[in-house]
C-alpha cells in the first residue's frame, strides 16, 4: 500500500526524527516545581541507559515506525480536519522514534535498520484508517506496558510512560472518530 | 476492565514478590550503578509513593465528585464525567489494594471543600472547587488536576520498584492521560489537536 513517494517522504521525516534526540529522555526529574500544563520540568542531567536494554528499545522503534508508516499511507485518506489531527499524532509518532533512538545512543546501542515495508493492510477509507491507526497504537501500548518494569533506571520508566500515555491519548481520540467510548477502561492495556 | 478480585489477587502475588525481580535478569554495571546514584537520590518506599498516589486520587475523586454534584455541567457532559469519576473510583480500589498487601494504610481524602481546596493551591492548580463559575470552569479545574496526577505517576514510574506496581502505575498514567484528553474535547469539541497538544506526556507538578 506504501507507494515509492510516501516511502521517500518518510524516509524524510524519519531523518528527522533521528536528529532530533530525546530531549525527554535526557531529562532526570526536577524534585520540585511547576511548569506549563502537561510538561513537567526536566533538569538536563545524562541519562544512563542499560546496554541490555537496546533490545526492547528497539522493538519499541520497530512498532513506532510501523505507525508511522500507516499515519504517513493514511492522511490522504482523511478529510481536512481528520488529516490535521493525523499529521499532529504522525509528529508525536516522529517524536517518540527519536526518543527512542535517543536512548539507544545513549546506551552505546545501534538502532534496527528501517523495514523496507511495513504491512499496513489495505484501507480503503477513513474509518479503514482509524481502525489500522487504532489497532497499532494499541499495540504500541500493550509492549510499552511489557516493557516498562523490565527497564532501568527509573528515569528511563518514566521516559517511556510518556511515550506511552501519549499512544493512549492517540487511542481515545482514535476511539471518537470510530463512534467508540474514548476512555472505554479505568486501566490503559491496548487491548481495548 | 479485570475484575477487583481478580487486581486483587494479582497484585497480592506481584506485589509481595516484587523488587527481587526488579528489572529483570540483567544488573547495572558497577560504573553505571555509580553513575546512576549519583544522578540521582534513593527513591522512595513502594508503601510511601502508594500511600502518595492514594491521596492524591482521593483529592481527584472528591473534585469529581464535585462537579458532578453541583449542576453545572450539561447533561451530556455529565454522563461523560461520571464515567472518568468510576474510574478514579477504581484507580483507588487498586492502589489501596496493592497499598494494603504491602502493609501499608490507605490515607484518608479531603475532609471537607475547605481542605480540598487548599491541597489544590499545594498542588499548584489555581481553580478553587469553592470558587466555580460553571461548567467550563469546572472541566478546567478537572484538566488541572488530571494534569497533577500525570505528573505524579510519570514521577512515579521512576520510585516504584516492583514489576507489577509498575505495570498498574502506567495503566493508570495512560487512563489519567486519556482523561486529560476526553476533558479537553468536552472544552474543545471543535478543533481535537488541543486535545493531544504534547509527544511526551509528563504532567505537571
Amino acid at each position: 500500500m506504501v507507494s515509492p513517494e510516501k516511502c521517500a517522504s518518510r524516509r524524510a521525516l524519519l531523518r528527522g526524527a533521528g536528529t532530533t534526540l530525546a530531549v525527554g529522555a535526557f531529562g532526570v526529574l526536577a524534585g520540585c516545581g511547576s511548569s506549563s500544563a502537561g510538561r513537567a520540568s526536566v533538569k538536563k542531567v545524562p541519562l544512563v541507559v542499560r546496554q541490555a536494554d537496546v533490545t526492547i528499545f528497539n522493538r519499541s522503534l520497530y512498532l513506532e515506525r510501523h505507525a508511522i508508516a500507516a499515519y504517513v499511507a493514511g492522511i490522504p485518506l482523511l478529510n481536512a480536519s481528520e488529516a490535521k489531527v493525523a499529521k499532529q499524532f504522525l509528529n508525536q509518532e516522529l517524536e517518540h522514534a527519536g526518543e527512542l533512538l535517543g536512548l539507544i545512543a545513549a546506551a552505546g546501542g545501534k538502532p534496527i535498520p528501517r523495514a523496507p515495508s511495513y504491512d499496513l493492510g489495505h484501507p480503503r477509507n477513513a474509518r479503514e484508517v482509524f481502525a489500522l491507526l487504532h489497532g497499532l497504537e494499541g499495540n504500541q501500548i500493550a509492549t510499552y506496558l511489557d516493557a516498562i518494569p523490565r527497564l532501568s533506571p527509573g528515569p528511563v520508566r518514566a521516559a517511556v510512560a510518556s511515550i506511552l500515555a501519549n499512544d493512549a491519548q492517540h487511542v481515545s481520540i482514535l476511539r471518537l472518530e470510530l463512534g467508540d467510548s474514548p476512555a472505554p477502561a479505568a486501566f490503559v492495556t491496548g487491548r481495548e | 476492565m479485570p475484575t477487583q478480585t481478580t487486581r486483587r489477587e494479582l497484585l497480592c502475588r506481584g506485589v509481595l514478590a516484587g523488587g527481587l525481580g526488579m528489572a529483570g535478569a540483567t544488573v547495572l554495571s558497577p560504573a553505571e550503578a555509580a553513575a546512576a546514584t549519583a544522578a540521582a537520590p534513593a527513591p522512595p518506599s513502594n508503601v510511601a509513593v502508594l500511600g502518595r498516589l492514594v491521596r492524591l486520587e482521593l483529592l481527584i475523586l472528591y473534585a469529581y465528585q464535585h462537579v458532578l454534584a453541583s449542576s453545572l455541567l450539561s447533561s451530556s457532559a455529565q454522563e461523560v464525567v461520571a464515567t472518568l469519576r468510576n474510574q478514579e473510583q477504581a484507580h483507588i480500589h487498586a492502589l489501596s489494594a496493592a497499598l494494603r498487601v504491602l502493609g501499608g494504610t490507605s490515607p484518608a481524602g479531603p475532609a471537607n471543600l475547605a481542605a480540598a481546596d487548599k491541597d489544590l493551591s499545594h498542588r499548584n492548580v489555581s481553580q478553587r472547587l469553592g470558587q466555580l463559575r460553571g461548567g467550563k470552569d469546572a472541566l478546567r479545574l478537572l484538566l488541572a488536576i488530571e494534569h497533577v496526577a500525570e505528573g505524579a505517576y510519570y514521577v512515579a514510574m521512576s520510585e516504584l520498584s516492583s514489576p507489577t506496581l509498575l505495570r498498574l502505575g502506567a495503566e493508570i498514567m495512560a487512563s489519567e492521560a486519556q482523561h486529560a484528553t476526553v476533558l479537553t474535547v468536552l472544552l474543545h469539541p471543535v478543533d481535537l489537536t488541543q486535545a493531544v497538544p504534547y509527544g511526551l506526556v509528563q504532567g505537571r507538578r
